[in-house]
């Protein structure tokens, strides 16, 4: 075979057609497949990937990821509050929500009163539409569950620049709707201690 | 990798190793954590509580007993300070003035805050003045915030927070947990 590639001695018989069938790759008329078997080769082109590693990366971030999956999903902040933030602060919990932008008031996404009456009177008021909303709810939830003790919990997400006027206006709207536990939405901070 | 073909007999013997396609694993792992990803809850929320103290109808079957009203902590927002009133009744007990000097927290346009003098001051005065401080005590002490109608929420709430920080063990039926030890009420005037 090495007369092959031998620059001295050329083989006028090294490139006939032979007829088609196993061969050992030592007689591979080629050079670098002779070079290879030879224990001459060179470093391949093609470089294997370990992948191993890779998926089992994959493997624990799904695992991660599902373990803290919610499916019921984060409780809808109105797109125009934004919410003050504290580091004091309890789990949000399920209850109506009413929410005070810049000019609305809002109970589970339905307007039910505006907040410039309120200002433009310069004084704590009782909102009607709000009061009649969420007294509404109340008799429906009683309705609902005859037999059980009303929460009377509702939570407000109030604008951070929304005045103390306004929100104490809803504040004793809701109480006297027979909502007295009021709970205020806000972002939480991280502790500082 | 490579490997060599030992080759087979007319096809009649099946290869003793089998290759696992890993490719169409990895895109199911990759799908299902983008959809984990983007339905993901990334923003907390969380809740301050407030009371307010609605008072109801007499009760006819019950007899009227004077009691001694119970001292409660009125807080003042000012514009330079806070004041911390305790009152039993009509009758003030003591009066406390704190500056106010905020403090702070966060970068750009989400700065926030916070008021840790005056959180100090509130435990300081929870302590000496405080009335319910057992751990089997389910009832809190109640505190009247005062506030110019004028004064942003976000002020309100970095007040509540410093009147909240101040916490307490209670006896509760899942077993003991720390609490405010303030229930927060607004002044009607």
């Amino acid at each position: 075979m090495s007369e092959l590639f031998t620059r001295k001695h050329k083989n006028p018989h090294a490139h006939v057609i032979h007829k088609p069938g196993r061969r050992l790759m030592m007689h591979v008329p080629l050079r670098f497949v002779f070079n290879k078997v030879m224990g001459h080769g060179a470093r391949g082109t093609n470089a294997g990937l370990n992948l191993v590693s890779f998926i089992d990366f994959l493997i624990v971030t799904v695992i991660f990821l599902l373990m803290s999956f919610s499916a019921s999903g984060e409780i809808g902040v109105d797109k125009n509050v934004k919410l003050p933030k504290a580091e004091n602060a309890e789990d949000i919990i399920d209850a109506p929500m009413v929410a005070v932008n810049g000019n609305q008031i809002l109970v589970d996404g339905a307007l039910a009163g505006s907040t410039r009456a309120i200002e433009e009177l310069g004084r704590m008021q009782k909102i009607d539409e709000l009061f009649n909303m969420l007294k509404n709810k109340r008799e429906l939830w009683k309705q609902v569950q005859p037999g059980k003790p009303f929460p009377g919990v509702v939570i407000l997400q109030v604008d951070q620049d929304v005045s103390a006027l306004v929100v104490k206006s809803v504040f004793q709207t809701a109480a006297f709707a027979g909502y007295p536990n009021v709970s205020f939405m806000v972002g939480k901070l991280p502790s500082s201690q | 990798m490579g490997g060599v073909d030992v080759g087979s007999e007319g096809g009649k013997k099946r290869a003793t190793n089998s290759d696992i396609n890993m490719i169409p694993f990895i895109d199911l792992l990759m799908v299902t954590i983008a959809f984990l990803l983007i339905t993901a809850v990334w923003v907390t929320n969380s809740r301050i509580n407030a009371d307010a103290q609605v008072p109801g109808p007499p009760n006819p079957t019950q007899e009227l007993t004077p009691a001694t009203p119970e001292k409660v902590l009125n807080l003042h927002i000012g514009d330079s300070d806070f004041g911390l009133v305790w009152k039993q009744g009509a009758t003030v007990v003591s009066e406390v003035r704190v500056p106010k000097t905020q403090v702070e927290v966060g970068d750009g346009s989400n700065k926030i805050v916070r008021y840790p003098d005056l959180a100090k001051k509130i435990e300081e005065e929870w302590k000496q003045q405080g009335g319910h401080r057992d751990p089997s005590d389910r009832k809190l002490d109640q505190c009247i915030l005062h506030s110019d109608n004028r004064t942003p929420f976000k002020e309100i709430i970095a007040v509540l927070d410093a009147l909240y920080a101040p916490k307490r063990e209670m006896k509760l039926p899942d077993g003991n947990k720390q609490v405010p030890v303030f229930n927060m009420t607004f002044s009607v005037r």
